[in-house]
């Protein structure tokens, strides 16, 4: 009697122990995150953030980056983006002793936009094509041997690294068709990219919409496309739309695919200042992620450099987890609205 | 009768409208085989014409005698080395015994040790101008094909005057030049070793006795190096297959070098195996660990906010990560290895911030969210019917987890792992930033010191240098080489995953 219940009380204790160490080491996964979060947040902050009047850094935000210049002015420490510098040349004629950082002023404007253009455009082409797959998958498909290839290839497609993604869009799009790093080869490469995941998501939603629904329609005499095009697809287009969010934020969030293929390090023109509109499709951009690659680890470091570094990753990483925060939220409240 | 016959084309024509929406629509479902095949096809295309290319990059380091100099410069390098370690030996000397006499007697033994290697170094520099002049003669000559990464220099024909069958004899005068040299030099170590001066502390006689054992073998060896310098032979073909085996066991990766590139992808292999398995040993622990609480041990509320959190992390893009790598983790490891609490740790302190470690820890970061996510689902799918039936014959929720739950979705387990491991060695910008980025494999007998020094991998380096490679350049072309190695690595994973996802499945019923 005695030796079982110390027996139980070991093992008892054993259990509590066990479970303590997987508590902590759970909150010790989500305290690391918590950590990159709030590191780049308060030092970023400073950078994106002002104390007076708009309290955002609006010329952080606004400008394209530029070249910082730092010098001693009569025992005043300058530090003048490229443009103020040059203006001060013009008043003042004196000879100083300049030390440049590049990237360093000015801000991250041409990069946001990029940014966008390349989300915009890839999501676009990948929820096209991702939605029709699905459709197909889920709607038009009886089990056989075609559609099981398609579905090891979707599988497959989705552990391709994107790295090697970033070269295939190399070799098809900016050799092959001749494209060159542009806009274009970008959406083609991220937008491949990212179809295996808009599928995946579209078809769940498309099968959770219950066969009721079509069958009803069917009978009432309706084809199989007006069936899927008044019952079906109005129904599911939240959930995929829902969970295509975080596609979005995979596709703003990866460098590797567009690092030869859709973006510059530097560029002065504005995407829309193209002499001819088909050019548009043709250019190359700066975007956010591989901006914060060039800064961090292209040009040396001092003290200059890190408000940029931090300013562009806090600006980036608010961005990309706002995205994800609200396609999360969104699918919480879906699954517990939703339920047929 | 014509009501019916109308009616009859309407349906007609409403078939083909439908069968051309679902032809439509199918041929958008064949994207994704499309993709994976042209992905195949164009990463063969780019990279196929590597191995005709390293041929005749293989041949040309033959027929240009750079394998014959290097077969010299190997010796060379191997008493630089043993001299190197003389210096290590003295460092431990130095450092139990500051001030003891027995240095003085060592550094002139150490100085003459170097010296020794005076006419060696001299043969080597003489062949490898000589070497280097026939190269540039072939490749002026166009034989075998004008090759490697010439990038866009056009070989300077003017001072180029050399008669490859005459500078190959002069060359070839190392034949004889080679033993006698040695000899010499043999001679003098021979001399030398007999009169070893005397060391004081113990670990430095254990080093010096090994290194004397190390330098016998070496001055053992001559002879072996004579006589294959003397069967070198420039004309003997370079079999076809080494274009293969060089590339998939070469140890070197050196590109853009005036003397000789080397594209062996060993080291970008061990590099990115090493840091996965750094990630994978933190990651796979924390993301089990966290899916068997959520799962199992977490009360609802709690389960309601770490599955979302958890999910929000997988959101960190990872060139976010790798910032926050170069800027945080990296000091933050060196400052923790300079710590006077660590000294135990017998290669602690590391000298480089950037290095497997770094990488690593923040690639766990990157799988944790994968693994949880996925090996909460498979313990999640694991019927009711088991849990209850374990603690209908009393078995605790301990008990429970570890004899039930777990074995039964533990291939659900192994393919999230699976899993992890493809997205971390497919990750590029983590790595890039923070692996260090130096080509070479890391030195092993330090033991675990290995995983703190820097590395290169397979995915950094096509991030790092596909930018600046000339189109159709072999260098061009093993990158191609790179992607296509690391392509079928990642496939092979993904398969095993799914077919263990398949077997638990069925397994469970």
């Amino acid at each position: 009697m005695i030796a079982a219940a110390s027996n139980r009380r070991r093992s008892q204790f054993l259990e509590s122990a066990l479970f303590w160490a997987f508590r902590i080491g759970t909150y010790f996964v989500l305290l690391c995150a918590t950590y990159i979060f709030l590191d780049i947040g308060i030092k970023g902050g400073r950078t994106v953030f002002t104390r007076t009047a708009p309290f955002v850094n609006l010329k952080f935000l606004s400008e394209p980056p530029q070249t910082l210049y730092v010098f001693d002015y009569q025992g005043k420490k300058m530090e003048l983006s490229d443009r103020e510098f040059r203006a001060w040349k013009t008043t003042h004629k004196e000879d100083v002793d300049v030390t440049s950082v590049s990237y360093s002023a000015g801000g991250i404007w041409p990069c946001i936009v990029g940014t966008a253009l390349l989300v915009i455009g890839s999501m676009t082409l990948a929820l096209f094509i991702g939605i029709s797959c699905a459709i197909y998958l889920s709607e038009y498909s009886r089990d056989g041997r075609f559609i099981r290839l398609i579905r090891v290839a979707i599988l497959n497609l989705a552990g391709v690294p994107s790295i090697v993604f970033g070269l295939f869009g190399f070799g098809l799009f900016v050799i092959f068709f001749g494209w060159n790093v542009s806009l274009l080869s970008g959406w083609f490469t991220l937008g491949l990219m990212v179809l295996p995941a808009i599928i995946t998501a579209s078809e769940e939603s498309l099968r959770a919409v219950p066969q009721g629904l079509r069958e009803g329609s069917l009978a009432l005499g309706a084809t199989k496309w007006q069936t899927i095009r008044k019952n079906v697809l109005p129904y599911a287009l939240p959930g995929i739309l829902t969970s295509s969010i975080l596609g979005i934020a995979r596709v703003a969030g990866e460098t590797a695919p567009i690092m030869f293929t859709a973006a510059y390090a530097m560029r002065d023109e504005m995407p829309w200042q193209v002499s001819h509109w088909t050019n548009f499709f043709f250019q190359g951009v700066m975007a956010l992620p591989y901006h914060i690659y060039v800064v961090s680890s292209k040009i040396p470091q001092n003290e200059y450099t890190e408000r940029v570094q931090y300013g562009t990753a806090f600006v980036f990483l608010a961005v990309v987890m706002l995205i994800a925060l609200t396609s999360i939220l969104l699918r919480e409240r879906q699954r517990r609205r939703l339920s047929w | 009768m014509s009501i019916l016959s109308e009616n009859a084309a309407a349906r007609r024509r409403r078939l083909t409208t439908e069968s051309a929406i679902k032809a439509f629509f199918g041929s958008n479902a064949l994207v994704a085989i499309v993709v994976l095949a042209l992905i195949t096809i164009f990463l063969f295309r780019e990279g196929f014409g590597f191995f005709g290319q390293n041929l005749a990059n293989l041949r040309l380091y033959r027929r240009a005698g750079s394998e014959y100099v290097d077969i010299i410069r190997a010796q060379a390098q191997t008493h630089a080395a043993l001299s190197r370690q003389l210096g290590e030996i003295r460092l431990q000397e130095a450092r139990t015994l500051p001030s003891s006499s027995s240095l003085q007697a060592f550094d002139q033994f150490a100085a003459a040790f170097s010296d020794s290697g005076e006419f060696l170094n001299a043969l080597v520099s003489d062949t490898n101008d000589q070497a280097l002049a026939l190269r540039e003669a072939l490749i002026a000559a166009g034989t075998p094909s004008a090759v490697s990464s010439a990038e866009g220099e056009t070989p300077v024909a003017a001072a180029a005057p050399v008669d490859p069958h005459v500078a190959m004899t002069g060359l070839r005068f190392a034949d004889n030049k080679f033993p006698t040299i040695a000899m010499a030099m043999k001679a003098k170590i021979d001399d030398l070793l007999a009169a070893p001066p005397v060391l004081n502390a113990s670990r430095a006689q254990r080093l010096f006795e090994s290194w004397k054992k190390r330098t016998r073998d070496y001055l053992a060896q001559f002879p072996a190096v004579s006589q294959q310098l003397h069967e070198w032979n420039p004309d003997e073909r370079v079999p076809a297959y080494r274009a293969v085996t060089s590339f998939l066991f070469g140890t070197n990766w050196i590109t853009a070098s005036f003397w000789q590139d080397w594209y062996g992808i060993i080291p970008l292999l061990v590099g990115s195996i090493m840091v996965a398995a750094v990630a994978l040993l933190i990651a796979v622990p924390l993301g089990v660990c966290s899916a068997i609480y959520v799962s199992e041990v977490a009360a609802r509320g709690e389960k309601s906010l770490i599955k979302p959190y958890i999910e929000f992390i997988s959101a960190i893009p990872s060139v976010v990560l790798g910032f926050f790598g170069i800027a945080v983790v990296g000091q933050a490891v060196r400052a923790l290895s300079q710590m006077p609490f660590m000294k135990w740790v017998p290669f602690f302190p590391i000298s480089e911030r950037l290095n497997v470690f770094t990488a690593g820890s923040l690639l766990a970061l990157m799988a944790v969210p994968t693994i949880f996510t996925l090996a909460e689902d498979a313990l999640r799918n694991v019927p009711r019917g088991f849990k209850e039936a374990s603690y209908a014959l009393g078995a605790n929720r301990l008990q429970t987890i570890a004899r039930v739950l777990v074995p039964a979705s533990l291939s659900g387990i192994i393919s999230a792992v699976l899993l992890g491991l493809g997205r971390v060695i497919g990750e590029t910008m983590v790595v890039l930033l923070c692996a260090g980025n130096r080509i070479a494999i890391p030195d092993f007998t330090q033991g675990l010191g290995a995983f703190f020094q820097p590395v290169h991998t397979m995915t950094g380096i096509i991030a790092q240098e596909m930018g600046e490679v000339v189109r159709g350049s072999i260098h061009y072309r093993a990158l191609f080489m790179v992607g296509l190695v690391l392509f079928v690595l990642t496939l092979g994973i993904n398969y095993l995953a799914q077919r263990l996802v398949a077997r638990y499945r069925m397994s469970i019923g």
